[in-house]
């Protein structure tokens, strides 16, 4: 029994990105402490921008050139870790950009301006007179990143729960800090918090069980422990596998772990959805990538078709649902759970270029999201979000600019050519009709779900372009800057990645090594 | 089928560079009038008018050196970049230039440059048009605004540069995009008028019926990236040789509903008559001469798919034989001049689609057609704008008559195009419509006689209404008072583009089908991408023969209608008819099967999305939406709302993953 | 006694948490079999370390316990607020997230 703990080597320009943003997040508790009131939010947007900047200088002059395994082999820093993080980096960007939007207001215009207040009380309407503002999103954001950061590069099964963890809290608070119908909100933010924590209930008892297994909890020593027999523990790997992919999975919302998606999505903030759809299924696909492909790939025969079984579900389940979906917002909820079905089909093809392709549907899948929410935020009817698809009917008589965007990103999620969403289908798709007959046919229900997910796309534009208007108040509020950068950043991206991918999916190319 | 010939020379050679310009110089054109502003007005119009010739200038030393090179060797290709690369698949943006899509390069520039210079005539406000006091802009008036007309040929220039993507491009993705690209060029071209609700409703139609044809292609190149690990025509083609059949058949039966959206064919056809809101000139260009055929062009395009899925190419056949009828009966009763038109237009593609249906026999002869009724239809459709131009844009036969005095150009131009439909010898039709009626009487069994009578009745009905078309307007007695209406000849900007498309209505047919030559140039032409088989099966009747039955049809056709609307005099409002015209009127109640089918939902989508929870089914097409619908309806009482019952579902996942797995090892 | 026995508790304090998220509508309680489930999967992993001979297991059931005490604290804050808008804290109740 080693009775001494050594102190693990850190490498801190690995680190470092991770860092900063962590430290984005704890100086955010600091400024909210002391910063006056007046100029909280403003500070809290600088600060999370800077930190966000910086954490993306550091990771492209300092961490690249450091992929190392380090802190004990804890945290890998790869090139898979690379590209995911500064993925996460620009989400991050974005979602800070489409949370700070005010329209025109004097206080960020997503958030309750009191989370602890009752709906409807007296003290909420005094909170709101006082001009009071939820800046602590901010932090709370940073934080949910740097976990997400984490999730991405961790090497051991604690530190991927630590890591899922530190990324979920925060996101059950945001979740739940809407400032319009605020009961639609904080049930959201009860439900994914009660789901969430059983989810990763079942991650834990099945890294317990693991570690059981292989008496260690490293992925590559589960990855060395599968390759011995080990009398008397055979029994317990494969449902440690499936308990432990379980919880990785709820958290990309795959059938039948979705249901907390739609109603989650739902009565969210839209900006948190935005943010939350973008980074929060990269940073767990990037988990189930690494858990898969690392750690536990030796015993694949054992669990692969199950987990196509799930990716097959997931495609058509969230296609099919989003045909019958009157919400914009639920409608895209259902068409990200239909994402993560194809972006498991990618996962599962089991090879290179098969991470390449997913890593890159991640980016193109996020950036599209991100600036489909915020157009979302922007439609209003009487001040709320106009998100009932009936108030959209005639949207692109009065706004031809901003239903146009939304259309070509609609477009881009149905995976039509010259759009970063047909560009991201192939590079996931192809890989996995390379694998053999289980990619095939996955492919194959792909297709027909997309074929499906297209017509609610296209349905969604006649509504905007070729319907009268039910009321003539739906309007889009004018954007400041911050809104408009990040909707252009997303369908620019969505455009370029459509056209000239290249550039890209080489940089995907390079990233996609995994240290063992 | 030993006489398949797959498309595409294993490996085609490099074609110039400057090959991008074809679509680079139109599309060009359309940025800057589009972003240039109102600074463009004064010479936005020539401007767009003169890239377009360049763009035709440009085709021609392509061309040129095509027929410098082995016939083999013609076909080539011009990558412009790697567009997509995962793993061994691999796609590139590049161009294919081979003798069938110069056919198409040709036709769209050389016709499209004329319409472009028609429509500087048509889009011109008439001096000699009679202004009253008081009198408000009318909507067309108003398009001969400065501003308005150069929007028009932005559009104009639009579709021209996504035409020639979509028969230039090297793969079925690329030539999706031009497909959405003049899909919606259409569109815009169709609602430009767009002040007239219904005009917008019209261009609502089309674009709504054109989606469901898309949905079609888009399963298509699904379809064939699942089953091939291919998109580009040269990799598909050679997968398909070796495919299964019920793969492929899937496949071309995908690419044919795509096709019958496109080209206006049963049962997608009903958008095409509406279409006939937009301005004259984009009628002639878009709903006859070239957008419309490009369903034809992909179904010949797809020509390894349709050899080697027999099934699909029976569809092909039996969906162009009933529309040829369908629009032929349709023809007969309209009395609006451009809607007739549109319905001969149907009509004659469904003539395309028989032939392209036949395999590598028909072909060469699709695109025969698809030729020379571009040239003789955009002419008619020319002449028909300039009678509306002189007759204050009436459009109602009934008021017309007796118009040959005073309009002598458009008089013969459009009789020349009126003796080339009708198939008289030796005017363009007679060879190309003779050809695929010789060729829809090969095979065996009842099939040639279903097929070719189709065709040969068809030609009948078509010489009946083109002819009635033709007397109604220009014979018989003047139905109009010199008081209200003051017909004259329309400027040389507009009847000198008749007089060209005329000559070709009159010589084309006889110049590509050239009788003393062994095979006909068309054919030798075309024969190194789709093939040729023609030459081994005989007609189920000697060729005399159905060259004699035909123009026996057609010389009855022209008859009765000589009989019924020169020597009888024309009603000015339409008698109700018996219920055979009525029904005719009526688009053969299409528009009521259609309004159950498509319209219904769409309207319910429209006004009703809030209903959807209770009916769950609208904006669906069809039962297998339908069905998805119900299921997407039954799925939604899953998710209740109750979060334990959500961790119900997920342990129940959980569960049924365990006992899964456990119970396949 | 052997220490699979332990392992046995383990899964079964595991289903029982799993019993009581599903069967019980206070959301504290729902969150109490949630807690449940986690201290299961710490009673595996001190019984695993106790197999193996290593501390690793134990280390690990520490840093669990420290995640699942920061669970509490935002879980029982959203619980709160919850309850004050609506005067009820069971889960049933909150449904107007749905289909």
């Amino acid at each position: 029994m080693p009775t001494v703990f050594e102190a693990p080597e850190i490498n801190w320009a690995a680190i470092a990105p991770m860092l900063v943003v962590m430290a984005g997040g704890l100086i955010g508790i600091v400024v909210e402490a002391f910063v006056p009131r007046r100029r909280r939010h403003s500070v809290q947007v600088a600060l999370s921008v800077v930190a966000l900047v910086l954490a993306f200088v550091a990771l492209v002059t300092l961490t690249v050139d450091n992929r190392v395994k380090t802190l004990g082999g804890s945290v890998v820093m790869d090139g898979m870790s690379v590209f995911l993080q500064g993925s996460l980096i620009v989400f991050g960007l974005l979602g800070v950009l489409t949370m700070a939007e005010k329209f025109g207001g004097d206080r960020p215009d997503a958030f309750t301006p009191m989370g602890a207040a009752i709906p409807g009380s007296a003290y909420e309407a005094a909170a709101d007179r006082a001009g009071l503002a939820t800046s602590e999103v901010f932090p709370l954001a940073l934080f949910s990143l740097s976990g997400m950061m984490m999730f991405v590069a961790a090497g051991d099964l604690i530190t991927m729960f630590v890591a899922l963890e530190v990324l979920s809290l925060p996101l059950y608070v945001l979740v739940g800090l809407a400032r319009r119908r605020r009961l639609l909100s904080q049930e959201a933010s009860l439900k994914y918090f009660l789901l969430g924590a059983f989810a990763s209930a079942f991650f834990l008892f099945g890294s317990a069980l693991l570690y059981g297994y292989a008496a260690t909890t490293d992925l590559d020593g589960i990855a060395a422990a599968i390759t011995e027999t080990r009398p008397g523990l055979e029994p317990l790997l494969v449902p440690a596998i499936l308990l432990v992919l379980v919880g990785l999975l709820f958290k990309v919302g795959a059938v039948p772990f979705h249901s907390w998606t739609p109603d989650a999505y739902q009565g969210a903030p839209t900006p948190v959805t935005g943010f939350m759809a973008a980074a929060t299924k990269l940073a767990a696909f990037g988990a189930i990538l690494r858990f898969v492909y690392v750690g536990v790939e030796g015993t694949r025969w054992s669990w692969e078709v199950g987990l196509a079984v799930i990716a097959a579900l997931t495609m058509v389940v969230g296609a099919v649902l989003s045909v019958t979906q009157t919400d914009i917002k639920r409608l895209l909820a259902y068409s990200s759970i239909a994402h993560a079905g194809f972006i498991l089909v990618g996962v599962l093809a089991f090879s290179t270029l098969g991470l390449r392709g997913v890593m890159f549907y991640l980016l193109a899948y996020g950036l599209m999201t991100i600036a489909a929410f915020a157009i979302v935020s922007m439609v209003r009817q009487g001040g709320t979000e106009a998100t009932q698809l009936s108030q959209w009917a005639g949207l692109g008589q009065r706004h031809p600019i901003l239903a146009a965007t939304f259309g070509f990103l609609l477009l881009a999620f149905a995976g039509i050519p010259l759009t970063s969403g047909f560009t991201a289908k192939f590079a996931a798709f192809a890989p996995a009709i390379e694998s053999g007959t289980l990619g095939v046919v996955l492919v194959v229900i792909g297709v027909l779900a997309s074929a499906v997910t297209a017509f609610v796309y296209v349905r969604i534009i006649v509504l905007m372009y070729f319907s009268d208007a039910t009321s003539e108040d739906v309007v889009a509020a004018e954007a400041s800057p911050l809104t408009t950068a990040a909707v252009a950043v997303g369908a620019v991206a969505t455009v370029v990645l459509g056209i000239v991918p290249g550039p890209v999916l080489e940089l995907a190319a390079q990233a996609s090594e995994l240290i063992r | 089928m030993t006489f398949l010939v797959t498309a595409a020379a294993a490996e085609p050679g490099a074609a110039p560079a400057y090959a991008w310009l074809l679509i680079g110089l139109p599309l060009l054109g359309a940025a800057i009038l589009l972003l240039g502003g109102r600074k463009t007005d004064s010479f936005g119009p020539l401007l767009a008018t003169g890239l377009s010739w360049a763009s035709f200038v440009l085709a021609l030393p392509l061309l040129f050196a095509m027929l410098g090179r082995a016939p083999e060797d013609r076909a080539v290709e011009h990558v412009l970049y790697s567009w997509i690369r995962a793993g061994s698949f691999q796609l590139d943006a590049g161009i294919l230039i081979d003798p069938l899509s110069m056919s198409f390069v040709l036709l769209i520039t050389f016709v499209g440059s004329l319409i472009h210079v028609y429509s500087l005539g048509y889009m011109k406000d008439d001096p000699g048009h009679v202004r009253h006091e008081g009198h408000t802009l009318s909507a067309w008036e108003e398009s001969r605004q400065p501003s308005e007309r150069r929007r028009f040929f932005a559009y104009l220039n639009l579709f021209i540069a996504a035409m020639l993507l979509l028969v230039l491009a090297n793969s079925y993705p690329l030539l999706f995009v031009g497909w959405e690209g003049v899909g919606l060029a259409s569109y815009l071209l169709i609602g430009f008028w767009n002040h007239n609700p219904a005009y917008a409703t019209a261009a609502n139609k089309a674009f709504i019926v054109n989606r469901v044809g898309d949905m079609g292609v888009i399963a298509a190149i699904m379809a064939m990236f699942a089953a091939f690990g291919a998109t580009d025509f040269a990799g598909v083609g050679a997968a398909a040789a070796e495919a299964d059949t019920g793969v492929l058949v899937l496949i071309g039966l995908l690419l044919l509903l795509g096709a019958t959206g496109k080209s206006a064919q049963f049962p997608l056809q009903s958008w095409l008559g509406d279409a006939m809101a937009g301005p004259t000139p984009v009628s002639a260009l878009i709903h006859a001469a070239t957008m419309v055929t490009a369903g034809v062009y992909l179904i010949v395009r797809s020509a390894p798919i349709f050899n080697n899925a027999p099934t699909a190419q029976t569809a092909v056949a039996v969906i162009g034989a009933v529309t040829l009828l369908y629009g032929a009966v349709v023809g007969m009763a309209k009395d609006d001049i451009k809607k007739a038109l549109a319905a001969s237009t149907m009509s004659q593609i469904g003539y395309m689609m028989l032939a392209a249906g036949l395999g590598p026999a028909g072909y060469a002869y699709a695109i025969f057609h698809l030729l020379t009724h571009g040239f003789f239809k955009a002419g008619m459709f020319l002449g028909a704008g300039s009678v509306m131009h002189g007759m204050k844009d009436e459009v109602n036969m009934r008021r017309f008559g007796g118009l040959s005095t005073f309009m002598k150009i458009t008089w013969i131009t459009f009789g020349l195009g009126w003796l080339a439909i009708l198939g008289v010898p030796p005017f363009s039709g007679f060879w190309s419509k003779d050809a695929i009626i010789e060729t829809a009487f090969i095979g065996e069994g009842i099939r040639p006689w279903l097929l070719g009578g189709a065709a040969l009745v068809g030609a009948g009905i078509t010489a009946f209404y083109m002819s009635r078309l033709f007397f109604m307007t220009f014979h018989g007695k003047r139905r109009w008072s010199e008081r209200d209406y003051h017909p004259h000849e329309s400027p040389p900007t507009m009847t000198v583009p008749m007089m060209v498309l005329a000559a070709g209505s009159a010589l084309l047919g006889l110049i590509l089908a050239w009788p003393f030559a062994e095979t006909k140039p068309i054919v030798a032409w075309l024969e190194p991408v789709v093939g040729y088989g023609g030459s081994e099966a005989e007609p189920v009747l000697a060729i005399p023969v159905i060259i004699a039955l035909t123009l026996i049809f057609v010389a009855i056709g022209a008859f009765v209608a000589y009989r019924m609307y020169i020597q009888e005099d024309v009603p000015t409002t339409a008698p109700v008819g018996s219920w055979g015209t009525q029904a005719a009127r009526a688009d053969l109640y299409q528009e009521e099967v259609n309004r159950t089918l498509f319209e219904q939902p769409g309207v319910a989508l429209v006004h009703g999305l809030e209903h959807t929870d209770r009916s769950g089914v609208d904006g669906t097409v069809g039962g297998l939406a339908t069905w998805i619908g119900d299921l997407s309806s039954r799925l939604r009482r899953i998710q209740n709302g109750f979060a334990r019952s959500y961790a119900l579902t997920m342990l129940t996942g959980v569960v049924l993953f365990l006992g899964a797995v456990w119970v396949m090892q | 006694m052997s220490l699979v026995n332990y392992i046995y508790l383990s899964a079964i304090l595991f289903s029982i948490g799993g019993a009581v998220v599903l069967l019980r509508r206070n959301a504290i309680i729902v969150f109490m079999g949630v807690e449940l489930m986690l201290n299961a999967a710490n009673l595996a992993f001190i019984t695993f370390a106790r197999m193996h001979g290593q501390l690793d297991g134990q280390v690990i059931a520490l840093f669990v316990m420290v995640v699942a005490s920061a669970e509490v604290v935002v879980g029982l804050a959203i619980i709160m607020a919850i309850f004050r808008s609506r005067r009820s804290a069971s889960i049933d109740n909150a449904n107007l997230l749905k289909a």
